[in-house]
């Protein structure tokens, strides 16, 4: 039941001209009409839930480098994935990859590698 | 030298990785080898994917561990996907990338898997390498439909003359075993595979043996008995331990199926035994619980009849328009305490085509195998069975029904007229010809022509306990004196007139032999 308050609220409160102070004032007075008072701490944790996976799969980029940055922010957007700045990962080796929900780009060289070493030792 | 280096740097520095766009999705949480999985908004039913562990490790940590983790998608949710995890569970960790493989869970089949020990997955147990098979074939797949099949109409022969007199079984049957533990339901199956090497190549199936949640010492064991027999030169089998994930025990009659419907579609005929199906039911109970479905009686989940029903509604003999092959299915249910009654047992018994009981109490008073002839029924065999075995067993089930009745009515009679004694003997010797040790299935001609000298009184001369090692003795002297008689009955498979005459003179010299 929590789980589906929270999953509506949210849905709400990312319509738009949603006022979130309203939408919460009449949550907890529904809650208190129907003696549901108590699903409250529920409803919390689920949102946290939807919050935590919201960031999770929030559009990112990765580059090897921080000269490849411009490059990459440019490519993934032209693939559909925008972010605002890329984050510098040495693990990468060269190249980039970015991710939005549940798709991913991947052009890194360590993909590259790993790719290559699976081809080659299966 | 420096040229070199400079032209190898600029050939790095020009190395432009070309990356495609993927569905992935992340770890949510993990436990009991079942992972909910965040994102794969497009994954399918049983679809395969991948634990990623290279995705956020340094290359050279990617390279020490870079084997991946298989999982297959179970439950479709509105916020993500649960999925079991087809290998080491404890490498499966919270925020792990994980892959779509596009591909619905298939293993690799192919003849070179003949006389290997795989896993589920197809991959070789038995440390001989690899298995050679590269044809990927979905595990799960429609059955053929009412078209593409005809009639069962050859006999699958055990060797074992209980069953091939009075529970025939056809191939492309699906019969059922059925009985408490430690009664002889796995040795009736072995003593199937043993007895093929009986038929010619040509006409051979090729077994698939599917042992599920068994020891492995259990397995090792049979194994190293079908190769001594020579068995597995026509064997495959495929093992999911209990020791192996809840997945792979449900996976493995599948993965058996799918690998019988290979060679079924080759034209071949297949016998696949599933041993046994309520440790398979049990695996799924188990799955299905953790992934959250709701339980249903004893527990099971709603589609445990649909998840048996549809396992063995592969098992068919296809018509000749789609080569004529057959796939047999001979699942294994074990039961507690003689009760078939119970929820597994009475799902598959009305799924089969018909099942061998196995009883506990004939098995303590030395029956074996220890059929039940009164519960143990063919519903299809019947019609494929040879015209030699319908001849020479057609009354037997009938005089063995009468025998138990005369003989739980003998235990308060003290005085018996002739006639009734004569009968009870008569069902004593029949019973005692039944009798079979494990790891001795006979070639059918043997058995019909030891079944014939039984039910025509040739046995009569002996003494109802010494019939067993009569029988030793008149196979003996037929394998001697008979080679004629019984190469007739195999390649005819009827016992003519002429047949007959024959094999009633060479069974009277028996009798005056073992006489003198």
């Amino acid at each position: 039941m929590d789980k589906l308050y929270a999953k509506a609220l949210d849905d709400l409160a990312h319509a738009s001209g949603a006022d979130t102070k309203k939408l919460v004032a009449d949550l907890v007075k529904h809650l208190a009409s129907s003696g549901r008072t108590k699903l409250l701490p529920g409803i919390l944790r689920q949102l946290k839930v939807i919050e935590a996976r919201r960031a999770k799969l929030a559009p990112s980029v990765e580059v090897a480098s921080q000269s490849e940055s411009a490059h990459a922010l440019k490519e993934a957007a032209a693939q559909g994935i925008v972010a605002t700045k890329a984050q510098v990962n040495h693990a990468l080796i060269k190249g980039w990859r970015a991710r939005s929900g549940g798709t991913l780009i991947d052009r890194s060289a360590k993909r590259g590698l790993i790719d290559i070493y699976r081809n080659v030792t299966n | 030298m420096e040229s070199i280096i400079k032209r190898i740097e600029d050939e790095i520095a020009g190395f432009a990785p070309k990356g495609t766009s993927e569905e992935t999705g992340i770890v949510r949480a993990t436990g009991d080898g079942i992972a909910e999985i965040d994102g794969l908004e497009k994954a399918i039913m049983n679809e395969m994917v991948l634990f990623d562990p290279t995705f956020d490790r340094t290359l050279e940590a990617a390279l020490k561990d870079a084997d991946p983790i298989y999982g297959l998608v179970l439950n479709l949710e509105e916020d993500g996907v649960r999925a079991v995890i087809l290998g080491d569970s404890s490498k499966v960790y919270e925020g792990m990338l994980v892959r779509r493989v596009g591909r619905l869970l298939s293993i690799p089949v192919g003849d070179s898997l003949v006389g290997r020990v795989v896993n589920p997955l197809g991959e070789p147990v038995d440390g001989k390498g690899p298995t050679g098979a590269n044809i990927q074939r979905p595990i799960e797949s429609e059955a053929y439909g009412v078209m593409d099949r005809s009639p069962v109409n050859t006999p699958l022969h055990t060797g074992i003359k209980a069953i091939d007199a009075m529970v025939p079984i056809g191939r492309g049957q699906r019969e059922l075993i059925i009985g408490d533990r430690g009664t002889g339901k796995t040795t009736i199956a072995i003593d199937t595979i043993i007895n093929q090497k009986s038929e010619s190549e040509a006409t051979r199936p090729i077994c698939i043996y599917v042992a599920i949640g068994q020891k492995e010492s259990k397995t090792a064991k049979l194994v190293a008995e079908l190769s001594d027999k020579g068995a597995m030169d026509y064997t495959i089998v495929v093992t999911a331990p209990a020791s192996s994930p809840a997945a792979f025990q449900f996976l493995a009659p599948f993965a058996g199926a799918a690998i019988g419907e290979h060679f079924m579609e080759q034209g071949k005929d297949a016998v696949v035994i599933y041993d046994d199906l309520s440790k398979q039911a049990v695996a799924y109970r188990q799955m299905s619980l953790l992934l959250r479905r709701p339980p249903g009686r004893e527990a099971y989940p709603g589609d445990i009849f649909y998840l048996h029903s549809r396992l063995l509604e592969r098992a068919a003999k296809l018509s000749k328009e789609k080569g004529g092959g057959s796939l047999t299915a001979l699942p294994i249910i074990e039961t507690q305490e003689g009760d078939i009654s119970t929820y597994i047992p009475t799902n598959v018994i009305s799924i089969t085509d018909g099942q061998i009981f196995v009883l506990a109490n004939l098995f303590n008073q030395g029956l074996r195998p220890a059929i039940d002839v009164g519960n143990s029924v063919s519903r299809v065999g019947s019609a494929a069975q040879t015209k030699a075995m319908k001849k020479v067993s057609g009354k037997i089930k009938l005089e063995l029904a009468q025998f138990r009745e005369l003989e739980a009515f003998m235990q308060f009679a003290s005085d018996l007229d002739e006639g009734t004694k004569k009968q009870i003997d008569s069902g004593r010797r029949m019973t005692e010809m039944l009798k079979q040790p494990n790891g001795k299935p006979l070639p059918f001609e043997m058995e019909a022509a030891v079944i014939f000298a039984g039910v025509n009184g040739f046995l009569d001369t002996f003494a109802p306990e010494k019939t067993s090692e009569a029988e030793a003795r008149l196979q003996e002297y037929l394998t001697r004196e008979a080679t004629g008689v019984l190469a007739a009955i195999r390649t005819t498979r009827e016992i003519s007139d002429t047949i007959e005459k024959d094999l009633r003179g060479i069974l009277d010299k028996f009798v005056e032999r073992t006489a003198e």
